[in-house]
């Protein structure tokens, strides 16, 4: 950590009950080699009590504190906030886009986590499976029994950088579809019903930004991509076991 | 008869478990909370899912509490938990030493425990240090706190249990007599001040107990001692890695997704809001953790953070008891309608609410037993997916 | 509460051309929207002009005349690289639909849109020079 400190104006979002939304301006002494979510909480602990925010972990393993920093999709608990200001710069925080408002940057998910569980998106799986670059073969024999959490922390970056989610509240939405296709057309073949349908896999427009967006390796992007292949052969395998 | 208002404050691990167990058994649950589930100690715990091996030496009463915990929750929450076992390794004559001691406890806490030689602990966890003397496998495991803490949430809240985040606690109200019969509340997502009334006020605020208590005039001997930890970028092991020796700063790394997370310290501190990490205990955590798995130095730092752990104070950090106490005001400070649950650690949430719950029921003069030990827990997105 | 402004919806369709915190895919997708936007503009305009040339033979050599005016040409021109940038970005998302190149999609549209440079510029010369 650097001995530097720097200056920086923290803009929050604030929305309570009834009340229109605007921002408020805090001045903060930081370290630059804190997280933004340092110094959102650090706002609240010596600022302004009234400040709500959602946060868990702190290490990106939870998902609760996703915002917009300068308009962009984070995590805040790993973005230092040397890669997203300067010294004497702006902070603009606010809350994920295409969820309703609880209050100020704390946002309610839960569309995202019903959605997740209709789909059936396993929290945990077994490692084999769950690590995604690596082929079946490079695992040592007996690694299978080991089961782990799974990589889509359910954030929530996905669906609010999403520009298809901003304008259709009935897509699925990235991470859901991500989880679906962990999930795989072979083991669930009731998921074609779900996925296969105009707010399922064919509402993403190829915009890419889950996969910009996305702080935990899940690549949703791709996974969709993939997700349209394994529909693509169920249905033409289809039409030839029927004749 | 209408069911019994149980109004629990904090949703942290004791909360949440505390309002399904209550749930279970009957009651009208309320739970208020400042800020969102889990936004204190709980969500920041390092995530290891203990078997008691760490307490199995000087504070047998947690051993014994973590592997029946441990054993109960893979059973119920599958879904929160990385059930992959543990390794306690030995570097050097100390830990050796130290090792004879652990068998005796492990044994007596009836903690299954494997005696592994180096190579065969190598190629169980292949980035472990090579110089290792001896290992011990035990079934630790690892869990998501969040995740943790939402399967219970959810489970209390499809059994009727309201959960009022964003609400702050800021006062009790006290009837004439000394009793407590609700809490003076702020409504944070709209700034409105209420007043809830219940039967019993249950304070869960972990290290923060003191501050609900003294709303009471009464005190709880906690003493709040945050830790810090440091999670990394790479996946090195599947297991918990622990040293074989007393417990001591960076002495655990354990996996979570796709990281590994070293800890953790020990301090005292004056303002439990804002605690900061301090960055000679972050180089700490590097240079420990790297004793246990050198190539930890080759990973990149993903977060570091801390979190204030509620110590029963009988000792001073570590050496204090991790055990739990729950206390009823009436019989510390003639307060009635009012208790407080600490202490204790995140394997031992379910018993810290069944103790509750226990002494709630006695205290209310109703016969319902704890049925949280068989009934395995929902979705945790149902937490998100339920009306409130 | 009233947080419908944050929630997703039809109105909504002015976010696509957004550019603040996109990404490349992203700048992909705002360019895909506008030169969809523009072709259909110029299909309608073009219907338009045929219906004005069914007026007569004073019409259709009054037409001529103006074709060759440089702002026409400029015009022309950018409907032509309208549909190269679309028809190549159209491309971009069939090859990444079926799995081609998707962990590379940014490199794959860098280079689909060099592509379309060098193509536009061709076209460009072509036309100022003819």
């Amino acid at each position: 950590m650097s001995q530097n400190k720097w200056k920086i104006t923290l803009k929050i979002h604030r929305q309570k009950e009834a009340e229109a939304p605007h921002f408020d301006e805090f001045a903060l002494d930081v370290d630059p080699d804190e997280y933004v979510l340092d110094a959102v909480e650090r706002v609240w602990a010596f600022m302004d009590r009234t400040v709500c925010f959602r946060h868990a972990c702190h290490h990106s393993t939870c998902g609760a504190c996703g915002m917009r920093v300068n308009g962009v999709e984070k995590l805040t608990c790993i973005t230092y906030i040397r890669d997203v200001t300067q010294d004497g710069g702006t902070l603009k925080v606010e809350p994920l886009r295409n969820f309703p408002v609880i209050s100020d940057l704390a946002v309610d998910m839960g569309s995202l986590y019903s959605r997740l569980d209709t789909v059936g998106a396993r929290s945990v799986l077994p490692v084999t499976q769950a690590e995604a670059e690596k082929k079946p073969a490079d695992w040592p024999a007996g690694d299978e029994q080991y089961i782990r959490l799974a990589d889509c922390i359910e954030c929530g970056l996905c669906i609010s950088a999403c520009p298809s989610a901003a304008t259709s509240s009935d897509y699925l939405g990235p991470a859901v579809l991500a989880g679906a296709q962990a999930n795989g057309l072979k083991r669930n073949p009731e998921l074609l019903g779900l996925v296969d349908t105009e707010d399922g896999l064919w509402r993403c427009h190829s915009a890419f930004e889950c996969t910009a967006v996305c702080p935990s390796f899940v690549d949703p992007a791709r996974r969709i991509m993939d997700l349209r292949k394994q529909v693509f052969v169920e249905r033409f395998s289809r039409v030839f076991r029927r004749s | 008869m209408s069911k019994p208002h149980a109004i629990i404050v904090g949703a942290g691990f004791t909360g949440v478990a505390t309002a399904h167990d209550l749930a279970l058994r009957g009651f009208d649950v309320t739970v208020i909370e400042r800020g969102d589930i889990c936004n204190g100690t709980s969500g920041r715990t390092h995530g290891l899912l203990h078997c008691g091996g760490r307490y199995a030496v000087k504070d047998q009463e947690s051993a014994i509490e973590c592997i029946d915990e441990n054993t109960l929750l893979r059973k119920i929450v599958p879904q929160a938990i990385e059930p992959n076992g543990g390794l306690f390794i030995a570097l050097d004559d100390s830990d050796l030493a130290y090792g004879e001691a652990f068998i005796d406890g492990c044994e007596a806490c009836h903690i299954p425990l494997e005696q592994l030689t180096p190579q065969q602990a190598l190629r169980l966890e292949p980035n472990i240090n090579p110089r290792l003397l001896t290992a011990f496998l035990i079934p630790d495991g690892t869990f998501d706190p969040l995740r943790l803490a939402l399967s219970f949430a959810a489970n209390a809240k499809k059994n009727g249990a309201r959960f009022r985040t964003y609400t702050e606690a800021k006062g009790l109200i006290m009837d004439g007599t000394g009793r407590v019969t609700g809490v003076r509340i702020l409504d944070r997502q709209s700034n409105k001040a209420e007043e809830l009334r219940g039967d019993i006020l249950v304070n869960a605020t972990g290290a923060w107990a003191g501050e609900i208590a003294e709303m009471a005039g009464a005190d709880v001997p906690v003493k709040p001692t945050p830790g810090v930890m440091v999670a990394y970028d790479q996946r090195f092991v599947q297991r918990a890695i622990n040293r074989l020796n007393k417990p001591g700063d960076g002495d655990i790394v354990l996996p979570q997704r796709r990281m590994v997370v070293v800890g953790t310290t020990s301090f005292e501190i004056d303002d439990l809001d804002y605690v900061p990490v301090l960055d000679d205990h972050v180089d700490l955590m590097l240079e420990r953790g790297a004793e246990l798995i050198p190539a930890i130095r080759n990973a990149r730092i993903r977060g570091k953070y801390m979190a204030t752990r509620p110590l029963i104070s009988s000792g001073s950090g570590r050496s204090a008891a991790r055990t739990f106490k729950c206390y009823d005001h009436k019989e510390t400070h003639n307060v009635e309608g009012f208790v407080t649950i600490t202490g204790g650690k995140a394997t031992t949430l379910r018993a810290m609410a069944e103790k509750t719950a226990d002494v709630v029921c006695e205290k209310l003069g109703l016969n319902a037993p704890c049925q949280t030990k068989e009934v395995p827990l929902v979705s945790y997105r149902q937490y998100y997916a339920l009306p409130n | 509460m009233d947080n419908k402004h944050n929630l997703p919806s039809p109105a909504k369709f002015w976010t696509w051309f957004n550019p603040i915190g996109r990404q490349t895919g992203g700048w992909a997708f705002i360019l895909n929207r506008v030169t969809a936007l523009g072709l259909t503009f110029y299909l309608f305009l073009h219907l338009v002009m045929l219906g004005q040339l069914a007026q007569g033979p004073e019409a259709y050599d009054g037409f001529v005349a103006l074709m060759h005016n440089p702002i026409i040409i400029i015009g022309e021109l950018l409907v032509v690289a309208a549909g190269i940038l679309h028809g190549l970005n159209g491309v971009r998302i069939i090859l990444t639909t079926f799995g081609v190149s998707i962990t590379r999609q940014k490199q794959l549209f860098y280079a689909l849109m060099a592509v379309a440079v060098v193509a536009i510029l061709v076209f460009g010369i072509r036309m100022f020079t003819a």
